[in-house]
């Protein structure tokens, strides 16, 4: 048995089945911060119905795989938001809704909101529009799916091997730094 | 007696009661009325207008930073039910040395109030007591609420941005080129 698994050819196979398990079966984290909230109920009932794509909502943080950022992020949610995705499973993956997260959209000039939510957290997707509607969420999901299958969603990985960097820039912003060490 | 309303009853009232200690006191408009009063008198005042002539409910109290005349305006937002009348009460606070007195014992939900203009402004209430944190927190710069606050400055030092946001075009410029159309005087003020 154990040199089958060692077999490269028979890694890459299992590789594909973890991608295929993964992929289609996404657990939302229930979180909401800003407006963007107020287009999940839509996506996730009879309308839209984004549970036949294999999208669901989690009640914890612990056995959920998606962080949605829904839109403007005050530096006070920023602290809730990186103690809630420390806390999720890996493998684990985020998607920045609105202009917001891209670019601080139509509160880039206030002094409490973030304006690149890629430099805290590790972004998989962005979704861009102010709000984007449920269409367009589920085109986000969409994407995010295709690139778990051919394992390109790697923003978990990229926030451990980086996680200096992301840390320099989050206490930058949160002076009185009183946080659990990130240790999984 | 019988012809004046009640909003012209209640400045004759508050007149004779306070005589010099009401600076001013007009009625705005039907169902408002506008009293000015120093800081001495602010407390009686309340008290006055909430015992006896109903004034029960304490809707906001609100800040106006006066910059240029180096003054804080409190502007206490109270509610008479029956008669549905608002009564707006305003002091004035030195800029300088900014220190209110505190009303929470009249109305126990002025502590919020209160509170959140300490923070958001930088005034002091006499005695006031809870956390110094309400909404901000970790906050170790000016109070944001003043007008003195370089909030643009504050952003451009604490926050990156996304390379693109500085060539932004405005969009009806863009239409307007498309399909030839000119963009009417009074929309161009509003053009970056």
């Amino acid at each position: 048995m154990n040199y089958v698994l060692n077999d490269r050819e028979s890694s890459k196979i299992i590789e594909f089945i973890k991608n295929f398990a993964r992929k289609n079966s996404l657990w939302i984290a229930a979180y909401g911060t800003g407006c963007g909230a107020i287009e999940i109920p839509p996506t996730m009932t009879s309308r839209y119905d984004a549970e036949r794509l294999s999208i669901r909502g989690a009640a914890t943080p612990r056995q959920a795989d998606v962080l949605l950022i829904t839109g403007y992020l005050a530096v006070k949610t920023l602290k809730r938001v990186i103690r809630t995705y420390e806390q999720m499973q890996d493998p684990k993956y985020v998607i920045g809704f609105g202009s917001c997260t891209i670019n601080g959209g139509m509160y880039w000039d206030s002094y409490n909101t973030i304006k690149q939510l890629g430099l805290y957290i590790p972004v998989d997707v962005y979704i861009n529009g102010c709000m984007p509607r449920p269409e367009a969420v589920i085109a986000g999901f969409a994407k995010l799916q295709e690139m778990i299958g051919k394992g390109e969603a790697n923003g978990w990985k990229h926030y451990k091997e980086n996680l200096e960097w992301y840390r320099q820039n989050q206490q930058r912003l949160i002076k009185n730094w009183k946080m659990p060490d990130f240790n999984w | 007696m019988a012809d004046l309303n009640f909003e012209n009853k209640l400045i004759i009232d508050i007149q004779e009661h306070f005589r010099e200690n009401i600076i001013a006191a007009k009625v705005k408009r039907q169902k408002r009325v506008e009293i000015r009063t120093n800081r001495e008198s602010i407390e009686s005042v309340l008290l006055y207008l909430k015992e006896k002539q109903g004034f029960i409910h304490l809707a906001h109290i609100s800040c106006v930073d006066w910059m240029e005349e180096n003054r804080f305006e409190l502007v206490f937002i109270l509610w008479q039910p029956q008669e549905k009348i608002n009564v707006l009460v305003k002091i004035d606070v030195n800029r300088l040395n900014p220190v209110a007195p505190n009303i929470d014992y009249i109305w126990s939900q002025a502590n919020t109030y209160e509170r959140e203009i300490r923070e958001m402004f930088g005034i002091e209430f006499e005695g006031l007591v809870g956390r110094r944190e309400l909404i901000l927190e970790d906050w170790d710069d000016m109070p944001p609420m003043r007008r003195d606050f370089d909030t643009l400055q504050y952003v451009m030092d604490n926050y990156k941005f996304r390379s693109g946001r500085e060539d932004a075009q405005d969009v009806r410029e863009t239409i307007a080129k498309r399909t030839g159309e000119e963009i009417p005087e009074i929309a161009k003020k509003y053009s970056r």
